[in-house]
């Protein structure tokens, strides 16, 4: 197994899992956080939609991916300014919205089956260099946008009514938050595929939200868990010889729900629970 | 010298629903202001009017003598807000310094790193409300009035010229709200502009210099002992109350105090 890991044709693939789960373990704690999980799904899928656009020009299927998943999250940003219901509608309709198109474009290729598997379910063993380089240029990207606004990131995401009313441009941040998960959509759609994209997004977050009381805590144990779940599908993946997405998908839920499990917040609140009920039982006696 | 506040025939509508009529008043120095009103009679629709928040229909406003809309962020940028605490979801994991320290951040512009200034103005807030032990916990261990009382040292931490406050006293001890309206005494005493919603009446005689009730038009305005009488809290809430002075205190029975 580990011999396979230092074959020269794996290190490309390896350092693509890495970034990836870097880039979710960071992305995913503000998506976690902010209720974002439904609008990453359909950025997700605007950025398969981009892929196949790109892909009957003749384009490199990651820069499709990034222009158009960066145009719908700017998009649905604006929509969803103000109207959370409205909002979540529209969220809904462009999933499939974007979902059909790329269906539409993919239907026109004549590659069609190759290409919209490897979307749909990742293709990280075919990560090209030029794939690398864009995968390293968009993670930069992603990460220098947290390192920056880190600490806007923060008040917005805990109490965003205060935040707006003491000086902090509510609307910007939302954009940038949006851009964010388009970032790391690009980035999902080469490595895990547009269908595993949010697992690797949510999980290891929401892991992490389990064990954390604070912001700091909660991105590094999720970085942990993603990286963990990333590199120990990536190696399952080549030991058994089956998809490496599927892998990594599995890890990263196995670990969400061994979270869960194991979580004390939940015990503290099972226990509130207990008190509770034999109080009421006590009452009712 | 201009006002602090200048609000003239303001309305504010959700889509077709109008939250606040025609609402006229000043506040000519900074002083102490109470706002009281029933549920939905358009409190928070005020402060947020004032800071820009909602889009008038109609009406000026002006505060710390910037026009709003317009010079809105001149405005945020010297406030200290302290929304309703049922808006904010204890569950996210923040440490209480984090809380504190976000003010800060709003004030400093992005990319900035905080400074030793920003972590002693946060220390000091926090002292002032009596909660500096609490520096390293968890926000979401804390006890309604104890997180009440990091949401008010976050705005304090700010240094600010305007002080808003959506009912901080709700679901509050009565030692907690002692806590809470002595800080607010002081500021307001330092040359801030405070402004307080709230439906929690009995302790407020002693500590606002003005009151205005609200129901989504300003019932009254006035020094305390000139509005809070029977007839115009009954028609701010639209029911009997009936106001008992007790030496220094006034009681007021028929306003339901933690609705
Ligand atoms: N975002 C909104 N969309 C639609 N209607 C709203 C919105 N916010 C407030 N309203 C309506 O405007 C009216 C005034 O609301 P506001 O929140 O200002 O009242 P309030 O005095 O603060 O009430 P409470 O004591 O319950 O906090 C209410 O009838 C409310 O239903
Ligand atoms: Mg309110």
């Amino acid at each position: 197994m580990l011999d396979m890991l230092f074959h020269p044709a794996m290190i490309r693939p390896l350092v693509a899992v890495i970034i990836a789960s870097i880039v979710s373990s960071v992305v995913g704690v503000f998506t976690v956080l902010r209720g974002f999980s439904t609008l990453s799904a359909a950025i997700t899928h605007s950025s398969f939609a981009g892929a196949s656009i790109a892909v009957i020009y003749g384009v490199n299927p990651l820069l499709g991916a990034l222009a158009v998943s960066l145009g719908f999250s700017g998009l649905t940003a604006y929509a969803s300014r103000g109207n959370e219901r409205r909002a979540d509608v529209f969220v809904g309709m462009m999933f499939g919205f974007s979902t059909a198109i790329a269906v539409l474009f993919l239907s026109l290729a004549r590659t069609y089956t190759a290409t919209a598997w490897s979307f749909i379910v990742g293709d990280v063993l075919g990560v090209s260099l030029i794939d690398l380089y864009t995968l390293v240029a968009v993670a930069v990207v992603a990460l220098c946008i947290v390192a920056l606004f880190y600490k806007e990131f923060k008040f917005i995401t805990f109490d965003p009514e205060a935040a707006e009313a003491m000086g902090l441009r509510a609307s910007l941040y939302h954009y940038l938050m949006v851009f964010l998960i388009a970032l790391f959509s690009v980035v999902a759609v080469k490595v895990v595929g547009i269908i595993l994209a949010v697992v690797l997004l949510v999980a290891p977050a929401a892991a992490a939200y389990e064990f954390s009381h604070g912001l700091e805590r909660m991105l590094s144990l999720s970085l942990l868990v993603s990286l963990a779940s990333g590199v120990a599908g990536f190696l399952l993946s080549l030991y058994f010889n089956v998809a490496t997405s599927a892998m990594i998908g599995i890890c990263a839920s196995a670990a969400y729900l061994a979270a869960l499990l194991a979580s004390p917040k939940r015990r503290r609140c099972a226990k509130c629970k207990e008190v509770a009920t034999s109080r009421r039982v006590a009452k009712e006696v | 010298m201009r006002p602090v506040i200048y609000v003239e025939g303001l309305s504010v509508a959700y889509e077709d629903k109008l939250a606040l009529e025609e609402v006229s008043f000043e506040l000519r120095e900074p002083a102490f202001l109470s706002v009281i009103g029933p549920n939905g009679s358009g409190k928070t629709t005020l402060l947020k009017a004032l800071l820009g928040m909602v889009k008038p229909l109609s009406g000026t406003v002006e505060v710390l003598g910037y026009r709003v809309p317009g010079e809105e962020y001149e405005v945020r940028r010297r406030t200290g807000y302290v929304p309703q605490r049922e808006r904010i979801d204890p569950t996210k994991p923040v440490l209480v310094k984090d809380v504190v320290l976000m003010g800060r951040v709003a004030k400093r512009g992005w990319g900035r790193g905080l400074t030793r200034e920003d972590y002693e103005a946060a220390r000091k807030a926090l002292e002032v409300v009596g909660m500096e032990g609490f520096w390293d916990e968890p926000f979401s261990h804390l006890s309604g009035g104890q997180q009440q009382r990091v949401l008010i040292a976050r705005a304090l931490a700010v240094q600010p010229q305007l002080l808003l406050l959506d009912e901080p006293l709700s679901g509050v001890d009565a030692a907690t709200q002692d806590v809470i309206l002595k800080v607010l005494r002081e500021e307001a005493r330092k040359g801030v502009a405070v402004v307080m919603v709230t439906h929690d009446l009995n302790p407020l005689l002693e500590v606002s210099d003005y009151v205005m009730l609200l129901n989504k038009t300003v019932v009254a305005f006035g020094r305390a002992e000139e509005v809070l009488n029977e007839y115009l809290l009954a028609r701010t809430f639209m029911r009997r109350v009936s106001v008992v002075k007790a030496g220094e205190k006034v009681v007021v029975s028929g306003v339901d105090h933690h609705a």
